[in-house]
């Protein structure tokens, strides 16, 4: 290990374990985090990498420590992607007093909202769920960490209006979806913005799985947009990518959400996927620190929370960004309010994060009681045939219009 | 709206549509034989494509070898099914029959998902994904393979059902009750429709493993599948082939009207009416025989 990277771990380790007082983390309560997860069916693409990640982050905490004595404990069930099993899940972990959530489904996450908010519990809530649940002043018990899809879509038309000369008026995007809630949701926000900067909004809706886009990308040759934004999954971006090739679109001008993977650049072809633009707010590859510490501490020593290709794969990545800023505020929860950690001082945590980016893991994230999203950063990569290259720096943009539309739905909760 | 891109949608979905019709002859071979249409044909072209990938990427074999040998393989599991599952619910009834190939379909999504975990993996065929072009219209090459293959298969069946064993099969189909009085196997006969069927289900699952990727989705083709056998009568094989043209085309051409009316999301409606209206004023189908009816 070079001494560069024992500075790096030892930071990373000051960062997740301040607060320690020094006592095994064994010997207090333990606090837990119930995943919830689909590990059977829809997502089954993602959910073992967010799994896995949650675990050795968890173990690394408690192997240091813990967070103010306390072990982390995680708890990962299968809810199916089915709601009534997620409330299930929920309610049944409840009972066993755990407070903190998470669910890795938009539709569950939806149905367990109203519990959660009528209970008091901590429901995370990153990049799932609906979008307006980032209004703090409405949804005081949900964290969505992280961009929302919403603020996500909108910082791509941002990057497409860089692109093409900071103007967008007569300009053409198009927006190729799943037809389902989850690619459904950033419609509202393009329509906004296609008002706002007159640019004309072209929608290519896709049915469920995703295989048949051959009508869609037919459409999009003939519109001839100037970029086309996509919210598909896994094998979507690979159908794609082939009818990319038949229509003749450039890959260069096309745009996809965080959800796409290493996988996916395989099926697609390292050198095919050339070029292709992906929005996250999670650093890709493992010359990430904490990435490194994982795979020096746990995975060299074959003790890690699963297989070591997991780790090679943005959503194991994704799935540290996801239980970080948990961790984060649960620190700073023990710190001000001491133990036991209560679902109001976790709140509070949440509330006080500032400038959090797990040691360049992720944007850096300001968590207020207003703005539970933590800003909304995100910045373009690019595939350029081995590996992924940032275009741009973390930033977040339209965050008016974006917290327009926000309250504007956030105000019909009830 | 322009002639070229109307006849673009229209090749494209007819194409498309016989890719349905290379599952959907599955669905008519079992349904010829037990009448029984079988809920099951998602998982085994899933297991199908899942087989040759494991051959393929995990024992290092070229694909040409593979797929031959896990065609080899799905023929013995067909006959296996009929064997060990269906046998015994000989004289059940029908439902029970078909809440066994439910069954047999989430066990195997169950059991693929254990295997080879939820990650999507590619076949890697070798097709081009250049388009080929037909004037100014651009075609998909995989989808004119697959289309090949789904015709060369209905060739295939039609001489087979002309052999001393196709006409067995045929006569089971006809009236199984006559065809053990005349010394027909009728297991036997069941259990070579399963196999053949699972056969079948490596063409589909290769074909559209390359398409969308190798992973549990593809066992959602069963409703388009069904809708197309449904569409050309159960127990027709040239019904499947030219019901996938049309369902092809009409949800491919009717999506480019409808979408921008409705919002999107006008195909699964499209496949859902076409299921509806078929079952309500022709039961039998396109080409199906007529005593498959309302009750």
């Amino acid at each position: 290990m070079t001494l560069k990277r024992h500075i790096r771990t030892a930071a990373l380790a000051a960062t997740l374990t301040a607060g320690a007082l020094g006592a095994s983390a064994q010997e207090k309560e333990p606090i837990r985090f119930g995943l919830c997860f689909d590990i059977s069916k829809s997502y089954s693409f993602v959910s073992p990498q967010v799994a896995q990640a949650a675990q050795d982050l968890a173990m690394y905490t408690n192997d240091n420590g813990g967070i103010g004595g306390h072990p982390v404990e995680i708890i990962v069930r299968d809810h199916g992607n089915e709601p009534q099993r997620g409330v299930e899940c929920y309610e049944q972990l409840k009972r066993d007093g755990v407070f903190i959530f998470y669910f890795l489904s938009t539709p569950v996450t939806n149905a367990v909202l109203p519990r959660a908010m009528k209970d008091q519990t901590i429901l995370m809530q990153n990049f799932t769920g609906r979008g307006d649940a980032v209004d703090g002043s409405v949804f005081e018990w949900v964290f969505p960490i992280g961009p929302s899809y919403w603020q996500q879509a909108a910082n791509a038309v941002s990057f497409v209006k860089g692109q093409l000369g900071g103007d967008l008026e007569g300009r053409k995007i198009g927006f190729i979806y799943l037809d389902y809630p989850f690619g459904q949701e950033p419609i509202e926000i393009l329509r906004t913005l296609s008002k706002k900067e007159g640019f004309d909004l072209e929608l290519y809706p896709v049915p469920l799985p995703g295989s048949d886009q051959s009508g869609a990308w037919s459409k999009i040759r003939r519109d001839k947009p100037d970029y086309v934004i996509s919210w598909l999954l896994a094998g979507g971006h690979v159908v794609a990518s082939r009818e990319m090739r038949r229509n003749q679109f450039p890959i260069d001008r096309y745009i996809t959400s965080n959800w796409l993977n290493e996988v996916d650049i395989v099926n697609i072809g390292l050198q095919e996927a050339k070029g292709l633009l992906r929005t996250t707010n999670v650093a890709g590859g493992q010359d990430v620190p904490i990435v490194q510490t994982m795979l020096e501490t746990y995975y060299a020593k074959g003790k890690g929370s699963g297989p070591e290709n997991l780790v090679r794969d943005v959503y194991y990545n994704t799935g540290l960004a996801i239980l970080a800023p948990g961790l984060e505020a649960a620190r700073i929860a023990i710190e001000k309010h001491g133990s036991p950690l209560t679902p109001e001082s976790m709140k509070d945590g949440f509330e006080s994060i500032v400038e959090f980016d797990a040691n360049g893991l992720m944007a850096p994230l300001t968590v207020t009681a207003e703005d539970h999203g933590g800003g909304g950063k995100t910045r373009i990569e690019q595939w350029d045939g081995e590996t992924w290259v940032p275009l741009t720096d973390w930033s977040a943009d339209y965050l008016d219009v974006v917290w327009e539309v926000i309250k504007e739905n956030s105000s019909k909760y009830e | 709206m322009d002639l070229i891109f109307l006849t673009e949608l229209a090749i494209n979905g007819a194409l498309t549509g016989l890719l349905y019709s290379l599952f959907a002859i599955g669905l008519v071979l079992i349904y010829k034989a037990s009448s029984v249409p079988n809920l099951a044909q998602g998982g085994l072209t899933m297991l199908a494509a899942y087989v040759v990938l494991a051959l393929a990427r995990d024992v290092g074999m070229p694909l040409w070898v593979a797929i031959p040998l896990a065609a080899l393989l799905m023929f013995g599991l067909g006959f296996g099914i009929e064997r060990v599952a269906l046998r015994r619910l000989a004289g059940r009834p029908v439902i029970m029959i078909l809440m066994m190939t439910l069954g047999l379909d989430i066990f195997l999504r169950g059991a693929t998902l254990a295997i080879w975990g939820g990650t999507s993996r590619s076949v890697e065929l070798g097709v081009g994904y250049d388009p080929l072009l037909l004037g100014d219209i651009f075609i998909s090459r995989i989808h004119l393979v697959g289309a090949a293959v789904a015709i060369a298969l209905f060739g295939a069946f039609l001489v087979f059902f002309r052999s001393r064993t196709g006409i067995k099969l045929r006569a089971i189909a006809d009236d199984y009750m006559a065809s053990w009085s005349v010394g027909i196997s009728v297991e036997r006969g069941v259990g070579l429709s399963w196999a053949l069927a699972s056969v079948v289900a490596v063409a589909a699952g290769v074909i559209w493993g390359e398409i969308q990727g190798v992973d549990q989705a593809l066992s959602l083709l069963l409703l388009k599948g069904l809708t197309v056998a449904v569409l050309g009568g159960l127990d027709s094989i040239l019904g499947a082939i030219i019901a996938g043209i049309i369902l092809g085309i009409v949800e491919n051409v009717g999506a480019e009207f409808l979408d921008p009316l409705v919002g999107g999301g006008s195909r699964e409606l499209i496949v859902a009416a076409v299921l509806i209206l078929t079952v309500m004023i022709r039961p039998h189908g396109l080409f199906g025989r007529h005593d498959i009816e309302r009750v």
